[in-house]
């Protein structure tokens, strides 16, 4: 049997003194994508930032095994190194770092820890350009600060732009659809779906099934009070936007 | 009659003139009237300077002019024009300058220039111990003079380069004036080739006359045992305009004073600053801006980084004369901790005897985002190099707003 991509055991966590997550398990393999789906303050971005080893979210008890590896362990640039990434749902704004030198400083990073060859800024720029022009994000983009002064959209290109450089192994996309127009719910959910490779894994957090209209899940999780109430194929998503929260986890 | 430390008794060229002699007695009896300061003077009550009188630093007399071997007189480079001074002392050359611009030896314009109606003209010598210690010694330095109307597209770049100087303390004085309208950029570069123990002790007085325009940039990344004291004192005349940009992260203690006045009519004066205090370090930013006539404008815009155990001192004074209405006057500081065992003395002291201005002054203080550090390390940038780009970061803002971008190049930290 292979070995689960990321296989999460009976996990519990807390932020400040207030338990967020509990008794949570989950297993995702790779070629796979989920979906979580959950009212808000059930506990989906805390989950997010657990698994990125976000300083404050603390584990109590229960573990996560990441390619097999002890995930828990390891410090948030090993996480993202060892190929997990977060597509954040509130990029942070960065003033005074570059774009450009951003994410060269990012891959070279990773390159570097995977005892790969590093890029010089001439070849890294041109490997920049040809990404960001899939994603309609222009040059001048890449001279300006970090998702400062970026619109909701482009905040958003910007994190997919990451996930197609630095190419992980498992990203989760925390609200990717949140502050995103039609059109721009369409070239982010296109560039995801062209990353989608039987190698990776993706975990999609949302509150609205729409999102899962452009990319496609193989299981939904209904998600409440810190933990995985119910799980289905993707009609489970439909079912729920009809119900509406409230009268869902009433009938369960 | 009690010692005053740092001073020798070496016999220096042109001291057989008495003119010249006559100046640098000057300069000394002041020093000896004023004495040093000490953490009672209101000015340096933040900058403790002992470990600088208790140096011993001795005045290295073996040559006027350097004699050294190295290559910092070798300039191919035509876009830019190129001053050394090695250890202290001034590279002799033939500068092949455009028309209007002249670049004298000090000691040409101590022995009969008509410059030197300048020396000690732009501050009071009994107010800068510092600087009254720099004329006791008065022999190394320029005086870069520009015509009027002439305008200087290359940068004029003064390197200040320190090998061989353990124990020595460098007194230089230089002399920068622009005639009616005009313009030109000097970038004075400081930097040591090891950790020696010396003492930089510099003064600029700067003249601009009527419209001219003054870029002056400084960067100083000298020897974190060596001391750097620097007086820039300026005087503002009639719509001309003094912007400098400072940048620094050597000595272990530095203290950069800039003496302004603004004597006429929208005389204009900004100055822009990126520090850090290194470990174990002192750095000081004073300023002292006068507004003496209408119209007039000052902004200061100073960014600190303070590694631990390091301290920062920014002290900024705005005088506003009572004549110098529809006046503005600005000043903004703002730090950035990297550990808590660090301090941050800022002063503002603003002296508004006008009605009819603009002033503001603020200052804040904050430690490295947890979401900026988290959002960088969350894309496998280490959390050490995450933080060294948030404090570039945070320094950036003051680089960027450098115009020429050759120069912007040249000073980032």
């Amino acid at each position: 049997m292979t070995t689960p991509l990321l296989e999460i055991k009976n996990l519990y966590a807390k932020v400040a003194d207030k338990e967020i997550i509990k008794n949570l398990s989950l297993t995702i393999n790779s070629g796979e994508v989920h979906a979580i789906m959950g009212p808000n303050g059930a506990g989906k971005s805390s989950l997010s930032y657990v698994l990125s080893g976000k300083e404050g979210y603390n584990v109590t008890s229960g573990s996560v095994k990441f390619k097999g590896q002890d995930l828990l362990s390891m410090s948030t640039e090993e996480r993202a190194r060892n190929g997990l990434f977060l597509s954040m749902q509130y990029p942070t704004e960065i003033p005074g770092v570059v774009v450009s030198n951003f994410l060269k400083q990012s891959l070279n990073s990773i390159l570097k820890y995977r005892g790969e060859k590093e890029l010089d800024t001439i070849a890294f720029m041109k490997h920049l350009k040809q990404e960001a022009a899939q994603l309609n994000i222009s040059p001048e983009m890449l001279k300006r600060f970090v998702n400062v002064g970026f619109s909701g959209g482009e905040k958003k290109r910007f994190e997919t732009l990451q996930m197609a450089l630095l190419k992980p192994d498992f990203c989760i996309l925390d609200e990717i659809d949140s502050g995103l127009d039609i059109d721009a719910l369409k070239t982010v959910s296109d560039g995801v779906n062209s990353l989608r490779t039987k190698e990776n894994a993706f975990l999609v957090i949302t509150h609205y099934q729409r999102l899962l209209d452009h990319i496609e899940p193989d299981i939904v999780h209904i998600f409440a009070d810190g933990h995985i109430i119910k799980s289905g194929n993707k009609n489970l998503a439909t079912e729920l936007e009809q119900s509406g929260y409230t009268d869902f986890l009433k009938e369960e | 009659m009690t010692q005053i430390p740092l001073l020798n008794n070496v016999k220096l060229y042109l001291d057989d003139k008495p003119s010249v002699y006559g100046l640098r007695q000057k300069a000394k009896q002041a020093l000896e009237k004023t004495n040093y300061p000490t953490l009672k003077t209101e000015a340096w009550k933040y900058t403790n300077i002992k470990a600088i009188l208790s140096g011993n630093f001795k005045i290295n007399t073996q040559e006027h002019q350097c004699s050294c071997n190295c290559n910092c007189h070798h300039h191919d480079n035509s876009s830019q024009i190129d001053i050394s001074f090695c250890n202290g002392k001034l590279h002799i050359e033939e500068y092949n300058l455009p028309k209007g611009l002249s670049i004298t030896p000090l000691p040409e314009i101590l022995y009969e220039g008509e410059y030197k109606q300048y020396i000690f003209n732009s501050f009071n010598l009994e107010e800068h111990p510092f600087a009254a210690l720099n004329g006791v010694y008065l022999e190394q330095g320029v005086c870069i003079h520009a015509e009027k109307a002439t305008k200087i597209s290359q940068p004029i770049y003064i390197k200040y380069k320190q090998s061989n100087c353990s124990g020595n303390q460098i007194n230089i004085h230089n002399l920068i004036i622009l005639e009616k309208g005009a313009q030109l950029e000097i970038v004075e570069l400081f930097n040591s080739e090891n950790e020696n123990k010396y003492l930089t002790n510099i003064v600029n007085e700067v003249y601009l006359k009527p419209d001219s325009q003054l870029h002056h940039y400084k960067k100083q990344t000298e020897s974190t045992n060596s001391y750097h004291i620097a007086l820039n004192s300026v005087r503002v005349q009639n719509h001309a305009s003094y912007k400098q940009y400072y940048l620094a992260n050597g000595a272990k203690i530095c203290r950069q004073e800039t003496n302004i006045q603004l004597e006429q009519t929208r005389a204009k004066a900004e100055i822009y600053s990126a520090y850090t205090a290194k470990k174990g370090c002192l750095n000081d930013i004073t300023s002292n801006i006068s507004h003496l006539q209408p119209e007039t404008y000052s902004n200061q815009y100073a960014k600190a980084v303070l590694e631990s155990d390091s301290s920062a001192v920014f002290q900024g004074k705005i005088h506003i004369a009572p004549l110098a209405v529809k006046t503005e006057g600005h000043q903004l500081h703002k730090a950035l901790y990297l550990n808590d065992n660090a301090e941050l003395n800022c002063k503002p002291e603003l002296e508004i005897f006008a009605d009819d201005v603009k002033c503001s002054h603020g200052a804040s203080c904050g430690e490295i985002d947890k979401e900026q550090l988290f959002y960088l390390t969350s894309r496998g940038i280490s959390k050490t190099e995450a933080i060294k780009t948030l404090t570039q970061a945070h320094l950036n803002e003051i680089i960027a707003l450098i115009p020429n971008k050759e120069i912007q190049q040249e000073l980032s930290l």
